[in-house]
This record gives structure tokens, sequence and C-alpha cells, in this order.
């Protein structure tokens, strides 16, 4: 009944704000190569987005996480599920979000609610070499890089916008860039970042 | 004589001193170069198991460090211990770093936060938010993922660890630290075979943290340490007090001005020690070369210096005339070819000898001796002699019934007595003239009483002679006669003909005269006429005066005697007839004729007056007939020969 409502007012609000935005957002390192794996995400100006829960999941297949990096909207319950022969204890002491699903196999039957913004490292205990991110943003607008180092973040309303990104190899977080959309635009954007040498990670065994 | 073998060392101890000697003068000099080859060699040796052992040294100490490091990252990943670290709650993080220290035995253990700053030390829990110490490790573990260096705290060497915690990316970093103490410096002192002794150099004062040297031997070190530092990175040698050291200053860190060393050392005496045996054993060689070649020597010596002392006692045997030698050493050697030249010298002088004792048959022994001592010249000198010849008159007769070789083996038997009774009267028989001799006595050597023996030798013929009647008369032969001129001159003696064949003889009328009256025993049927001079240089003899003779050529006349014997062998019978004789003899010379008749007729009858009355009275015969004139000297005038 909620949703049938939202979904009548939709219309309206893309003709107040001009509808169906998009921005094309690419990002590099210092040296203009493309940034894979890279976060943004837009923060409208007036008040809090809307929540678009959706769900996501991080499997483990051959010992790695995949997606390596994973943007989510605060609230989203994300799963975990394990698809390796062999079970897995997926943790995190991140202070955006502390868990631990012990040692397990198949798809656990609770998945976990990211409810704070912000980078969650996960790890998998027994498994050292094992390392995903999951990056938390409070905005249902968001996207993550591709191998080009473009990201599309799609369908946003006309209006004031903070654009920010996140890379988890990042020397310092960049500064956020406010933006203006237009409806049925489709606005170029950028983040130019500096990376960190990634420091030795223990091999796959 | 000189005795060699009693003044002067023997050959053979001379050898046998010299090899010896030589011997263990080469065995010192080479025992002591090769002792300090070997000195040198265990030093270099010594050097260079320093270095092998400072290489080991330096993996020993990065594989601890690599070992602490991964002991360290595996306690680290402990779950719950990142769990605590998780929960920022310190108390339960210092329980939790005091649990896993002492999992490990680590001396000490803290949490680094990412800012850098203690979030909890088991060493000290009110560093809590102070800056970490260290933060250069902190920045080589976030490039290499974890390090370890060794640091200096509160005077002690310290392994430190730092890793970082991983959940799974770094969210703190751990600190371990392990104490380098003389325990430790003992494990790597093990393992090393050396010495190990660390030491902190600050601004060149230098401080020793840990050490497996014994307290005595500290003071010393840390004097040198300076210099061991500074110029001992390759291996130096050092006098640690009383003991030589070879050592190694291996650095370690070098951390601001701050520099760790580990300083090994070794005993150089110690290093010496194996090679110390090897000295004995040479020694112990020495010793029985030296044995091995004096009993050698000996024996070699001997085998010299024996056939040597044989060598020398058949060169005695020789000396002493015995030329039949036993004993001479053989063999091929040197010796062997001495001996063989040796036996080939005796040979050779008996060989001479021979020729010596023939040379004595042809000539007498005596000129043979002055001829073999080189004395014998070609020429003569004067000389005063009595020559003496003598002569089987009847020697034809007596070989009448003989074979030729019958003949000259009697001959020889009458010439042999004859040379012989020569001989021991000092006289020489100079040649032999048919069936007689010539004998010289005053030539070739002088003899003060030279005459005196002529007349003894000449009696002494005689009686041998006439001596020897009987034994043939046995044989049915006649009785020998003997017929001896003797006369005393001067006359030329020396050695006639050429260089390379001489004879020694005299020359002169006297020796002529000696010859003639030789012949006129015949005449005046005596055995013996001597000469003037002969009667007057001669005593202690009786002559009967034959006559005076005038030799052809010669003016005054000689008187001519007959030795009787000597006075005590003359009977006193015999010395009355001589008183007549003189008498008549005087009465015929001084022209008393009848007187002189009267008493030869009386003497005629007598034995040995016979032939002289008979031709004294023919004399006074022809006289009374035809008396001479004023100048008749009474001499009997020699024609023949």
């Amino acid at each position: 009944m909620k949703l049938g409502l939202l979904l009548l007012a939709l219309p309206c609000l893309a003709s107040l704000h001009g509808f169906a935005a998009n921005l094309e957002v690419t990002i590099k390192d210092a040296k203009g190569a493309a940034v894979e794996d890279a976060v943004v995400w837009a923060m409208p100006k007036p008040g809090p987005a809307p929540a678009r829960k959706q769900g996501a999941a991080v499997g483990q297949k051959d010992k790695t996480f995949i997606p390596f990096v994973t943007v989510v909207q605060t609230g989203t319950a994300v799963q975990f599920p394990n698809q390796d022969p062999i079970r897995h204890h997926v943790y995190s002491f991140s202070p955006a979000k502390v868990f631990e699903i012990k040692l397990y196999a198949g798809t656990p039957a609770a998945p976990i609610v990211f409810d704070k913004p912000g980078e969650v490292v996960l790890g998998c205990n027994i498994h050292d070499h094992m390392l995903a991110y999951i990056y938390v943003v409070d905005t249902p607008y968001f996207a993550k890089t591709g191998k080009e180092g473009r990201a599309r973040l799609e369908n946003l309303p006309g209006g004031d916008y903070e654009l920010l990104m996140w890379h988890f190899a990042q020397a310092a977080p960049a500064a956020a860039q406010a933006v203006r959309l237009r409806g049925d635009e489709s606005t170029p954007a950028g983040f130019v970042v500096t990376l960190a040498p990634v420091p030795p990670r223990p091999p796959a065994q | 004589m000189k005795l060699p073998f009693i003044t002067s060392p023997r050959l053979q101890d001379r050898i046998v001193v010299f090899f010896v000697a030589l011997l263990m003068v080469v065995q010192l000099a080479s025992f002591y170069f090769i002792r300090y080859a070997i000195e040198q060699a265990a030093q270099s040796t010594l050097r260079e198991e320093l270095r092998v052992g400072a290489r080991v040294f330096r993996r020993l100490l990065e594989q601890n460090s690599q070992q602490l490091v991964e002991a360290t990252s595996v306690l680290t990943y402990d779950f719950g211990f990142r769990e605590a670290i998780a929960t920022r709650d310190r108390p339960t993080i210092l329980s939790a770093l005091r649990n896993h220290a002492a999992r490990i035995k680590a001396s000490g253990m803290a949490v680094i936060g990412m800012d850098g700053n203690f979030v909890a030390d088991t060493l000290a829990e009110s560093n809590s938010g102070k800056p970490y110490p260290y933060p250069d490790l902190v920045e080589r573990a976030r490039v290499l993922g974890r390090t370890s260096g060794i640091r200096v705290i509160d005077g002690k060497p310290f392994q430190v660890v730092v890793v970082p915690v991983l959940a799974p990316l770094p969210i703190a970093w751990v600190s371990m630290s392990f104490v380098i103490d003389d325990k430790a410096a003992k494990d790597l002192q093990r393992l090393t075979t050396s010495e190990v002794t660390f030491v902190r150099d600050e601004g060149g004062r230098a401080e020793l943290l840990a050490t497996t040297l014994p307290p005595a031997r500290r003071a010393s070190l840390l004097a040198a340490a300076g210099s061991i530092i500074a110029m001992g990175r390759d291996g130096m040698t050092v006098r640690l007090r009383d003991e030589e050291y070879e050592v190694l200053a291996t650095p370690l860190e070098d951390t601001g001005g701050v520099r760790l060393f580990a300083i090994l050392q070794r005993s150089v005496a110690e290093g010496l020690a194996p090679y110390l045996a090897l000295q004995a054993v040479l020694l112990f060689l020495a010793s029985v070369s030296v044995a091995v070649t004096l009993t050698g020597g000996i024996r070699i010596a001997r085998r010299i210096t024996r056939p040597v002392e044989r060598l020398a006692a058949a060169a005695r045997e020789v000396a002493k005339g015995n030329y039949e030698l036993s004993g001479v050493p053989g063999g091929d050697d040197e010796i062997g070819q001495l001996a063989q030249a040796f036996d080939g010298m005796v040979k050779g002088l008996t060989e001479r000898d021979n020729m010596r004792d023939a040379l004595g048959k042809v000539a007498s022994s005596e000129v043979v001796m002055q001829f073999m001592k080189g004395q014998i010249e070609l020429g003569g000198e004067e000389r005063e002699v009595s020559v003496m010849f003598a002569d089987i008159r009847n020697f034809t007769a007596l070989c009448e019934e003989l074979t030729p070789q019958q003949s000259l083996l009697m001959l020889n038997e009458f010439l042999t007595a004859i040379s012989e009774i020569v001989e021991t009267h000092g006289g020489v028989v100079d040649k032999y003239m048919g069936d007689g001799a010539m004998a010289i006595f005053g030539a070739p050597v002088t003899r003060p009483d030279d005459t005196q023996r002529a007349v003894d030798c000449a009696l002494e013929i005689r009686r041998r002679i006439e001596g020897l009647g009987p034994a043939l008369a046995a044989r049915g032969l006649p009785h020998p006669d003997i017929g001896i001129g003797l006369n005393t001159s001067t006359v030329i003696a020396g050695n006639i003909g050429s260089p390379s064949r001489l004879n020694y003889t005299v020359l002169g009328d006297g020796v002529n005269l000696a010859s003639r009256l030789e012949g006129l025993t015949k005449r005046y049927h005596v055995p013996i006429v001597v000469g003037t001079l002969t009667r007057e240089k001669v005593e202690g003899i009786i002559f009967r005066e034959l006559d005076k003779v005038r030799v052809r050529g010669k003016t005054v006349p000689e008187r001519i005697f007959e030795p009787l014997g000597h006075a005590f062998e003359v009977s006193p019978g015999e010395l009355s007839r001589l008183a007549r004789w003189n008498d008549g003899l005087e009465d015929f010379r001084a022209r008393r004729w009848p007187e002189a008749r009267a008493t030869f007729e009386s003497l005629a009858d007598e034995r040995k007056y016979v032939r002289l009355c008979a031709i004294y009275l023919g004399y006074l015969r022809d006289l009374m007939a035809r008396p001479p004139g004023g100048d008749w000297d009474a001499a009997f005038t020699l024609y023949e020969k």
C-alpha cells in the first residue's frame, strides 16, 4: 500500500525536479590511470536521501570474497553465501560494523545488516589472505568504477548533491564535490585520487 | 813415525759427526720453518674461520629474528588476540599481551596504534599513549609487512620485532622484544665456536652489552673495542691480557650515532693446539731420522774405514817387506778400486824388489843401494881403495872331468863363497872375470879400515878355499889353488858407460898392479900377493916379503908381500924361518951373495920356501955369473902382462 503511493508520487517528483538525471564519474589516479573498484556516491543536499533498500551479497568462491568491493546503503542486509566446499569464518573488526559468522557452509540463515556508514574490512579467520571491503553509504545514489575507472549514477532526481568517493587504497579522503543535476541530463564528473602503495598481503594458501 | 789415529779423531767418527750434525741442522731449520709456516697457516685459518663464524653468526641472527618475526606474526593472527585489540580495552589488551609474551618467552610486548603511539606495553604500563620509541621500525614494517632490529633498552640489547595486527588489514602494530643476554651470546658461541661479545658504540664510547668472555678479559676487550670496531671488520689480532686473540667485528645496527657490533674472538693458542700435536710428530720423526742416520752413518763409515784400516795394516806389512798380503778388501766400489790399485802397487814393489835382488846379484848391493837412492852419477872421483883380484888358478884342471853344467855349478860355488866373504868384510864385488872376481874395498863407501879388512878378507878366502880341499879330494879332484892379488892405491872410482847402462868400477895403475900381483901368485907359488902400501896400512898381520918387482912403465920398484896370517896364528917355527928368510933377503940385497945363497939353500927344503928359494938361488946364479952394475936395485922386472 505504501509502496503503491510512492510509485504514484514518483512521476510528480520527477517533473518537479527535472526527472532522471545521470551522473558520469571518471576516477583516475595521479598518473592518469583508470582506478577500478572506487566507490562514488551522491548525497542530496537538502536532506536525507530516501531509503532504497536492496539486498546485497558478498560470496566466497575459491577462498576469495566476490566481489572485492561492495557498496551498500545504510540498513542493507548483506548475505555471505559460501560457495566453497570448505567452511569460512567471516569477520570484521571495523568500527562501522563488527561482526563474525563463525565457521559456516552455504548461506547463513541471517544476513548481516550494515547500519552505519563507513568502511568495513572483511576477513576470514582461517584464510589470512582473504580480504574484501563493504562500503556503507547513507544514500541510494552510489556506484562502483569498473576497469575503465568510470561509474554511472543513474536516475538521480534533479537538484543539488554532494558527490563523494572512496577507494580502499586512497592515501587520503578525496574532497567532496558539489554538483547540481538537471533532469534528463547526463552530467560528467571526475576525481583524481592519490593511491598509497598496497602493503604486502599474506599469500593465498 | 806419526800415530795418526791417536792425535786426530778417526775418519769414521768425523763422517758420522758431520752427517749427523748436517742432518740435525737441516732438521732444526726445517722444523723451525715448518713451525713458522704452521703458525702462519694457523693464524690465517683462524682468521678465515672467524670470517666464516661471522657469516654464520649474522645468518643465525637473521634466522633468529626471522623466527621471532614468524612466531610473533602467528601470535598476532590469534583471533581472540585480534578481538582483544579490537575492543580497545587497555587492561584486556595488556593482559592479552602478557599472556602472549609468555607464550614465546619474549622479554616484552607492546601494541602500538596506527598513530604510532603505545596502546599498551608490558614493560611499562605508563607508556600508554606515549609515542613508540622506534618509529623507524614501524615505518619499515608498514613497507615490508613486518620487521625486526636490535635496540638497546636500559643498557641491554634486545631483538625488537614489529609486526602488524591484521584484521585482515593492519589495525595496530605489535612490538615484541627479546633480550640478547650472556646466555644468548653463549648459544651463539656454541654455534659459531667463537667467543661472542655485543658492543654498543656511541660516539666512540664503547660499552659491552653481553659477552661470553670470562670476566677477567672483559676490561681489556673493552679497552681494545674502539680499535677493533675501527679496523677489525675483516679480522685482526689483539692481546687480551695475557692471551692473543684473533678478533672480528661485525656491525649489527646503526641507528643515528648509536652503533651495535658483535665482536667474535678466538684464542690463538686454542687455534694452534691441533698443530702442537703435528709439531710433536715432527719432532719424533726428526729424532727417528737422526737415530737412523747415526746408525746408518756408523755402518757406512765403517764400510769405508774398515777396508781403509785393513789397507793401512797391509801397507804396514808391505813396509816391513811382507808382500804376501791377505785381507786386502775387494769389491767394485771406490775402496775396492783403491785396494786393487794397492794390490797393483804391491805387485810393482815386489817386482822392483825382485829387480833389486837381481841387481844385487849382478852388482854389489852397496852399489845398488846407491843406485836406488839416485846418488850415482856418471863421472868419477879419486879414492884410495884396495883392489882385490881373486882367481881359482887351477880351475881348468878341476873341471877336467866335469860336464860344462857341473863346471859352471862349481865355479858359481867358488864365486858365491868369494862374494860372501868379500861382502862380510865390507867389500864390493865389482865384476866376475872368467873363473875369478874383482873386489873393491873403499868404494863406493869409504871406511877407515878398508885395507885391513881387505887383507882379512884375502886371508879368509885363502882359508875357505883350502878348506874345500878335502871334499874335492874325496871326489878325486885336485886341491883348489887360489890366487889373490891385493893392492892399495889411489884410483878413479865412478860410473863408466852411458846413462842407460852404467858400470860402477875403479880405474888406475893400482888396479892393474893388483891384477898383476894376482898373476904373480903363480910365479911365487903363494896364494896371496899384496903391494907395499897394503902392507904398510895393515897391523897385526905377519907378512913375508916376496920380492921387489919393477912394473913396466914405473921406475920405482914395488916391494911385494905375502900375508901369512894374524900374528897369533903364525907358529914360532914359522916365525924363525921367516927371520932366516929376511936375513937371506937382506944379504941378497946387500950383495953378500954367498951368505945369501947359504941361507936360501938352508931354507930350500922348507915347506912354503921351496919355490922362493929356487927363484932366489936362480937369481944368485945369474948375478954371480954376471955381476951387475952399481945401479942394481935387487928388483925383478915384470915383463909379462
